[in-house]
């Protein structure tokens, strides 16, 4: 019986983007610049101080970045572990992640308000409801607008520099095919994971906890975290589904590696579920007023639909749908549950977000998210177009890809 | 390799038990794996130093049930812990618990995630054992010298006598014209195979070792020893700190508890208004509550009563309370079984005993002013009298359109 090797099948397989990418990104650049102009009209229109906006921006941004947050972690976390089986799709991964610099350019709309003395969104910044407030003043040394804008510059940079650091050496590798480039890969991987742990953590706590400057949950880091892998294993499999579709890694990526990526799926709907449950059930027990108000502001006035679709969409059914074998297995069901775990890890960023801005009225939707979701999407998309440029899709010089091709799940 | 004869070794001995074949290589073995397929064998199995890529297929082993059966125990898990915590929570001991409901949902989820997964972790470890026929003490393919080397760089194919289809010199053939490379008879053993008398010793044993901390747990929680019991974890019942009215040789006079200074107030013992905070004013009780009665009052009086009070007073104050049924059924002898507070002598209390009662407890009850604020406490007060009038209501406290349907 022949085995077929590596190189064999790398060699026939079409591995990098060439004319689509030169095709996708004008499209993809232009959608995503006219939506977002679209959703900055609507935002003016509305005449509340662009209040609206914000919030519905911030809840957008977020889904974005854990996108690229989930498959920087991907990333980290095979080389910690010295993966063999998810080298075959590490390269998509390692473009969605360091797509994370058009990120960096996006933030500027909720940087800037800020920094410009905008209390649109964080009510710490303003300093005439910090006064006189003694949870808010206790907290300002923390809560100030110097040090936010600092804490988003460290972010990002431990972010550009960790993402940029496995891209470029991973395609450097595609070039040399020098293995010692692996083993440095594998040396950093422990302290970015480490730097990951504190940058994600406090991000949220900053970006979004803030919204409700009173409330505090010290598992909320992780909160966004276990949401963010759901949302960047599943821009993955979307992603080699994509590509297969147009033609491309079609002999590379094969249905033994969905399986593994719909079993890390499968995984984090679970933890995603025990880690929501663990802030839930806590403050649920004890009880204390200045804990319950934030699910007290989820569970009334029309957001208790929100926080139940939450409980069967995000946890429950997902649960069900990915436990048998056969629905990881097959790269259309797969995808399909894909996009179901995207959508309702969209509708988690809005139910952070929105009760902040509307705890009266209840759930508001309007034709500015959707907006802005398709504006901040396709800039994404288009900017992983160039990183991607017209280097492989897949590492092909990687010690370890001849054991990726030949992956089989017993 | 196929122009050379595989050299055959049979050993003295019983029955023949197996034939175990050796392949050159994972790729010969896989090929040969698929030939004794296709020729119908049950009672057979391939042995390599590393799991093959394609075996299962080449074997045409079918999809393992364990999956099912690691789902029916995660569900049987589900089952057993709410069934479990239901019975004990809400029928054999319904305890108020925090104040949440007997059956509460939330509350119970921990225990029966934990369990889905006790279960299911269980049956999948039962289950690969079950299914591989594990433990297994004895094996023909044993006898082979030869078959040592399946854990380094051998691999081989064994076919069982027990197949039915078995037929030596047929199934030597097969294995031969598959490309084995040295076939070895594995006959039962001449001896016969009991297992060694020592072994029965050791589980005896054990098992006595076994039996020994469960009598040992039966004769001492068997009627009243005379000994201090056992306290092999302390808990916090010996905590190093001092009690009060204890010894203290560091401070003058021995005491362990000092004296407040003379002209000061501890914090949150400025009660200049003690119709609120003692119930009195003078040496009357007062009569009147000293705080806002409303609705809203009464409903958290009522759960905080369910809190704190319901345990030994009951949910309706009759005295009933799980603590005191238990304690009463154990024949406890410092337990004084609590009035009813529907008693007369109760009745008639006004509200200041009974919030000093609350406050500062009363005979064998225990103070709650540690743990219950004041605003709470009066709200209790109030429950209480809303209960004792639920019990003892007249014509006149119904409303009037409602009094026709009662008479
Ligand atoms: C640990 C059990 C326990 C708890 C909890 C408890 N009690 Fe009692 N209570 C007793 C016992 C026992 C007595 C009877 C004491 C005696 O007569 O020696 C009693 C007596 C009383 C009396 C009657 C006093 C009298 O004048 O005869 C009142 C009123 C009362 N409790 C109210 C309360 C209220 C209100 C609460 C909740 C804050 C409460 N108790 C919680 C055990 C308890």
């Amino acid at each position: 019986m022949m085995r077929p090797t590596a190189t064999l099948r790398i060699h026939d397989d079409h591995v990098t983007l060439a004319a689509l990418g030169a095709r996708a990104f004008p499209l993809l650049a232009g959608i995503g610049l006219a939506a977002l102009a679209l959703a900055a009209v609507l935002g003016a229109v509305r005449g509340d101080g662009f209040s609206y906006f914000f919030h519905s921006y911030l809840t957008n941004y977020c889904f974005v970045l854990s996108i690229a947050l989930g498959a920087l972690f991907f990333v980290l976390i095979q080389h910690a572990t010295r993966a063999g089986w998810s080298v075959a799709v590490r390269r998509i991964s390692e473009i969605l992640a360091a797509n994370v610099s058009v990120l960096l350019v996006l933030f500027l709309p909720v940087l800037a308000p800020v920094l410009l003395g905008s209390h649109a969104l964080y009510e710490w910044t303003s300093p005439a409801a910090v006064a006189g407030d003694h949870l808010l003043e206790h907290k300002s040394p923390y809560l100030n607008v110097p040090f936010f804008g600092i804490r988003c510059v460290f972010y990002f940079a431990v972010w550009w520099l960790i993402t940029r650091f496995f891209l470029r050496r991973s395609v450097q590798q595609d070039h040399s095919g020098d293995a010692s480039l692996t083993l440095s890969m594998e040396r950093f991987s422990g302290p970015a994971l480490l730097l990951f742990a504190v940058t994600v953590t406090f991000a949220a706590f900053d970006w979004l906890m803030s919204l409700e400057p009173r409330w505090f949950s010290t598992i909320y880091g992780i909160y966004y975290f276990s949401g963010a892998i759901l949302a960047g294993v599943a821009a993955i499999v979307l992603a080699a589904a994509a590509l297969q579709a147009s033609g491309r890694l079609t002999m590379s990526v094969t249905a033994e590696h969905y399986h593994d990526l719909g079993k890390l799926l499968f995984g984090f709907v679970i933890f995603w579920g025990y880690i929501a449950f663990s802030q839930y059930m806590l403050i649920w027990y004890a009880n204390i007023p200045e804990e319950t108000v934030y699910y007290l502001a989820r569970q009334t006035n029309g957001w208790a639909g929100v926080s139940l679709a939450l409980a069967f969409g995000h946890l429950l059914v997902p649960f069900v749908g990915l436990l048998p074998r056969s629905m990881k297995r097959r790269k259309g069901v797969l995808a399909f549950w894909c996009v179901w775990l995207l959508v309702f890890h969209w509708l988690d960023m809005y139910w952070l977000v929105m009760p902040n801005y509307s705890p009266d009225a209840g759930p508001p939707f309007g034709l500015i998210d959707v907006a802005l979701l398709v504006g901040l999407v396709c800039l994404y998309l288009a900017s992983a177009v160039r990183v991607a440029g017209g280097e492989a899709l897949v590492p092909i010089k990687d010690p370890r890809l001849g054991e990726s091709l030949a992956l089989e799940n017993f | 390799m196929a122009e050379k004869e595989p050299t055959i070794a049979d050993a003295p001995g019983g029955a023949v038990a197996a034939l175990v074949a050796q392949f050159a290589g994972p790729d010969e073995l896989v090929e040969a794996a698929s030939q004794v397929r296709d020729a119908g064998y049950r009672y057979w199995d391939t042995h390599t130093p590393y799991p093959i890529h394609g075996m299962d297929r080449a074997m045409g082993i079918r999809p393992t049930v364990l999956p099912w059966m690691v789902l029916a125990g995660g569900v049987a898990g589900a089952a057993a812990a709410l069934l479990m915590q239901w019975w004990m929570n809400a029928v054999d001991y319904p305890y108020i618990i925090s104040g949440k409901p007997l059956f509460s949902l939330p509350a119970f989820i921990p225990v029966t995630f934990e369990l889905i997964v006790l279960f299911s972790a269980l049956t999948a470890f039962v289950g690969v054992l079950a299914l591989n026929q594990l433990p297994q003490l004895w094996h023909p393919v044993f006898q082979s010298r030869r078959f040592a080397r399946a854990t380094s760089d051998g691999f081989f194919l064994s076919i069982e006598a027990r197949d039915p289809k078995f037929e030596e010199s047929r199934a030597a053939e097969l294995l031969q014209s598959a490309g084995a490379v040295a076939i070895d008879v594995c006959r039962m053993p001449a001896t016969g195979r009991e297992v060694p008398t020592g072994v029965y010793w050791g589980v005896a044993t054990l098992a006595i070792l076994a039996i020994l901390p469960p009598l040992g747990v039966a004769w001492y929680r068997s009627g009243a020893k005379k000994l201090p019991r056992i306290h092999p974890i302390l808990d916090m019942d010996a905590q190093p700190k001092y009690r009060a009215q204890a010894f203290n040789p560091l401070f003058p006079g021995g005491m362990a508890s000092r004296p407040a200074v003379p002209g000061t107030i501890a914090q949150g013992e400025m009660d200049e208004n003690t119709a609120l905070y003692l119930g009195k004013l003078g040496e009357q009780w007062v009569d009147e509550f000293p705080v806002p009665v409303s609705m809203e009052a009464v409903q958290r009086g009522r759960e905080r009563f369910n809190i704190y009070c319901a345990p030994c007073h009951g949910l309706t104050g009759e005295g009933d309370g799980m603590v005191s049924q238990r304690a009463t059924r154990r024949a406890e002898p410092n337990w004084v079984p609590p009035l009813s507070l529907h008693a007369e002598p109760v009745r008639v209390q006004p509200v200041g005993q009974l919030y000093n009662t609350v406050t500062n407890g009363i005979r064998t009850m225990p103070p709650y002013a540690s743990q219950i604020s004041v605003e709470d406490r009066w709200a209790i007060v109030l429950y209480v009298k809303a209960l004792q009038r639920s019990q003892h209501a007249t014509l006149d406290d119904v409303p009037e359109e409602m009094r026709e349907k009662l008479r």
